[in-house]
């Protein structure tokens, strides 16, 4: 396809996949001019790309930048309301690649809009998506700037951190009841690695596992790393007390807002964990 | 013509019979009772009948066809039965339920309101005396209402033989006389009926053949004059009593008496 | 009567168009009839003729099939509280379905086919169960083996959605909600095949019904077989529930609700009830799932958790009408 070849010539070091993450063919576009974007980190990705102009639509969880909140708020980005998005007239729509909504991606494609899936687990798909959303909407310069600025970001907390001496392992606690962790699959303990600490369950693929509370008092982290919500309410839980990590106060709270969503202020976020981890690290 | 001829029913795990070798034969233009104690028999003989139990033994016929050669339907079409117990589950109005009994000769996609249908409706009212209860629902009627009611669905049947199982239950004194009295005429008009009944009395002033049943096998079978006796009957009740004979009655007449005779002060 | 049965027929027409009509985009009035002359631009065509329209189409099957599936139930069971998917067909689907999730099979199509498999084969359970303790036909024990199989269908769906990744669970428990968001040509025409072969069917059976409603000795005497003609019409109806739940997903209420409605309006007499059952029950699902979608768009409510809130106030006061 004539896109396949234009991206070759442009980035002969960089394979470009020629599906989207739900398996379907890219579509070639001009450049459009009305783009709903379903999924917050691919809005960051379109602001920050300089496509925010051309932006008619996002989800209900869409928060960053603030100009976003000036674009209509079209539902949920899961199952999303077909007729409301056909709705907003746009020729692309930037869906969240999932089972549940590959119907939704048919009936879009039914209905004569281009669309392109994709789902953000890990940074190297952050730097795919981005370039990817880039050459769709005919911004692949700045698009590019984007992510050599992420990874520039994250570079330098490599770097800083690993000056340091320690490597403290981390639990992250993302949901208390089941107790789920994150695993070595999601961009989240890609950027606590980078932030010089290390995932106390980073053996484990998924990006969400659940885990038993034993395993966690067996592998004895020396950080928690949890939401605002959760964080707090530790120190009064006598489960949680039995951890060494809880009893000597190293419970740290992550800025969700800044670090839940893989998108362009992940060098940002990996600079808040390394503040985190290692006070006095990165001024 | 309905005739029992060997019947033997017996109900899974039970250590006797329900009936054992049962033979008669219920005539046309007559009426036949079926007497006898509680657990008898009585009811597995109509439920034999309409096929609800299976036969041990022998052969139930209808107009000299066996029953088990027929389809439910054109059984239903010779022989109308009113059951022992029967309660609709939703309410309907009385006259949809007397209509009810044309159910066996509907076409496929009919409700048997047909002109023939409608004709047999009105008289099988007229001949109960339900008209007045026709527009009211099932569960709005007195128990007697009901037994009624039932017995013009079975006159709507315009089938052959009409079998009743206690078609007496909830009717006052007057309603049961009417009710027999219907069950005659009836029989007069050419129809087979079979009354199982535990009203000794009724049964022997209106019925032609009495049919004795004591443990699922016929104790004794005739005219109630024959079967009407003392030294039977009490052997069968097991409860002393004495049959008298009043002439203006012209039938015998059971009169139980009391074991234990109470002081009177 | 008729006059009731014409304002039946007439809110079903009215609701019909205003599905039609309505939704999260707001059309300009009269859009609609442009769009259905052949005209109007493109959006507002995708939206009436590729959104709505086989959302409308479903929902209109789905509620006559709940409508005359419950109806037939609750005449074969003798119960009021009989509703489609008491014979195991609800705790049989999502089993089915959920355990599909959990393998990774979210694919539309083979989600309806493991609801409508595993549906079926628990309706066979249930009536497996009831013949082995002897009494076949009998209500009593075929309702007390749906409460079992469907309670050991709980228990099983709960520990599927403990075990299985958040995304299959969360899938797993929409799909169990009810919901014609999906809704395609393509399911309106297999569920419309399916309603065309059994409609006609129970329509047929129905006068069985009016005999069996009388308990299965009197059903003997009127001269309907009561073991064969109730087994038929639970298998049908059953049938007839698992396919709308591979449609759409569980939707409560209308099969249970529809029935009393439909007795209330035209009487017992079962061949008319099944009828009118069908023609309430599309009205109230085309209603429901019009609400689902306008109440709180462009957010879409769960389909069965309006047909209850919707079911519940109308069950009341038809109670209270028929004391």
């Amino acid at each position: 396809m004539a896109a396949i070849v234009l991206f070759a010539c442009a980035a002969p070091s960089e394979r470009v996949p020629s599906v989207d993450d739900a398996g379907d063919p890219l579509p070639a576009l001009a450049r459009p001019s009305r783009i709903v974007s379903l999924n917050p980190a691919t809005t960051e990705i379109l602001f920050a790309s300089g496509a925010g102009d051309r932006v008619v639509g996002r989800t209900h969880w869409d928060g960053w930048p603030p100009e976003v909140l000036d674009v209509p708020d079209l539902g949920d980005g899961i199952r999303p309301s077909i007729e409301t998005v056909i709705g907003a007239r746009p020729d692309l729509v930037v869906l969240y690649a999932s089972g549940e909504n590959r119907d939704a991606a048919r009936a879009l494609r039914a209905a004569g809009i281009a669309v392109i899936s994709l789902r953000i687990d890990r940074i190297v798909d952050f730097e795919r998506a981005a370039t990817l959303l880039g050459d769709a909407v005919g911004e692949p310069e700045r698009a590019r700037a984007v992510v050599d600025s992420v990874r520039a970001t994250l570079e330098r907390v490599r770097v800083a951190a690993a000056a340091r001496r320690s490597r403290p392992t981390v639990f992250m606690l993302s949901w208390e009841t089941p107790l789920m962790t994150i695993g070595s699959g999601s961009f989240l303990s890609e950027l606590v690695e980078i932030a010089g600490g290390r995932n106390v369950f980073g053996d484990l693929a998924g990006p969400s596992p659940q885990v038993a509370f034993e395993e966690v008092l067996r592998r004895d982290p020396d950080f928690i790393l949890g939401r605002p919500e959760t964080a707090g309410k530790l120190g009064a839980n006598a489960r949680w007390r039995g951890l060494p990590a809880v009893r000597d106060g190293h419970v740290l709270v992550m800025d969700t807002v800044l670090v839940g969503r893989p998108g362009v202020r992940l060098g940002e976020a990996a600079v808040s964990i390394a503040r985190l981890l290692h006070p006095g690290v990165i001024p | 013509m309905i005739e029992w001829r060997d019947v033997s029913v017996r109900y899974p795990r039970a250590p006797t019979p329900a009936l054992a070798g049962v033979s008669f034969t219920a005539m046309p233009r007559s009426v036949t009772a079926v007497v006898g104690p509680n657990g008898s028999g009585k009811s597995t003989l109509v439920r034999a009948l309409l096929r609800r139990v299976p036969l041990e033994r022998g052969r139930i016929l209808v107009n000299g066809s066996d029953v088990t050669a027929m389809s439910p339907r054109e059984l239903a079409q010779r022989v109308a039965v009113v059951v022992q117990r029967e309660e609709p589950a939703f309410p309907m109005r009385a006259r949809e339920y007397v209509a009810l009994g044309r159910t066996p000769h509907a076409s496929a996609w009919g409700d048997g309101g047909d002109r023939r249908g409608t004709a047999a409706i009105e008289e099988a009212i007229a001949q109960a005396g339900v008209g007045s209860l026709l527009d009211r629902h099932t569960d709005e009627l007195s128990g007697g209402e009901w037994q009624r009611l039932r017995l013009a669905r079975a006159i709507a049947q315009e089938s052959d033989a009409i079998v009743l199982d206690e078609p007496t239950t909830f009717l006052d004194v007057a309603h049961e006389m009417a009710a027999f009295e219907l069950l005659t005429d009836l029989a007069r008009r050419g129809r087979t009926v079979l009354a199982v009944s535990h009203q000794l009395n009724l049964v022997s002033r209106f019925a032609d053949q009495v049919v004795l049943l004591h443990r699922g096998v016929v104790a004794a079978h005739g005219a109630p004059d024959d079967v009407m006796r003392a030294s039977v009957l009490e052997a069968v009740y097991e409860w002393p009593l004495v049959v008298s004979r009043d002439p203006a009655i012209g039938a015998p007449t059971l009169v139980p008496l009391r074991r234990t005779v109470p002081s009177r002060e | 009567m008729s006059g009731r049965l014409a304002l039946l027929i007439a809110t079903l027409i009215a609701v019909s168009i205003a599905a039609l009509a309505l939704g999260p985009v707001a059309l300009h009035p009269g859009e609609l009839w442009r769009v259905l002359a052949g005209g109007a631009d493109p959006v507002a065509r995708a939206i009436v003729l590729d959104v709505r329209a086989p959302r409308v189409a479903l929902a209109l099957l789905v509620g006559a099939a709940l409508g005359m599936s419950g109806a037939v139930l609750q005449g074969a069971l003798r119960n009021p509280l009989a509703e489609p998917y008491l014979l195991g067909v609800s705790g049989g689907a999502a089993v089915g379905a959920v355990m599909a999730v959990s393998i990774g099979w979210n694919e539309p199509t083979v989600l309806s086919l493991a609801a409508f498999v595993g549906a079926l084969s628990a309706v066979l359970l249930v009536m497996g169960i009831a013949r082995a303790s002897g009494l076949r036909a009998d209500p009593r024990m075929l309702l007390m083996a749906g409460v079992v199989v469907g309670a050991f269908a709980n228990a099983a769906i709960m520990v599927l959605l403990a075990t299985a990744p958040a995304e299959a669970a969360r899938g797993a428990l929409w799909w169990m909600m009810g919901s014609l968001g999906s809704a395609q040509w393509r399911d309106v025409l297999r569920l419309a095949v399916v309603l065309a072969l059994t409609g006609p069917l129970l329509l047929h059976w129905a006068r069985d019904l009016d005999a069996l409603a009388l308990g299965h000795d009197a059903a003997a005497a009127l001269g309907v077989a009561p073991e064969t003609a109730s087994r038929r019409l639970y298998l049908t109806a059953s049938l007839l529930a698992a396919a709308t739940v591979a449609a759409a997903g569980l939707v409560g209420f209308v099969g249970l609700l529809v029935p009393h409605l439909a007795r209330a309006l035209v009487g017992s007499r079962h061949r008319v009830a099944l009828a009118v059952s069908a023609l309430a029950g599309s009205t109230l699902v085309v209603g429901a799932d019009l609400a689902a979608r306008t109440a709180r768009a462009p957010a879409e409510l769960p389909l069965g958790a309006v047909t209850a809130v919707v079911g519940v106030p109308f069950f009341l006061s038809l109670l209270r009408r028929m004391r």
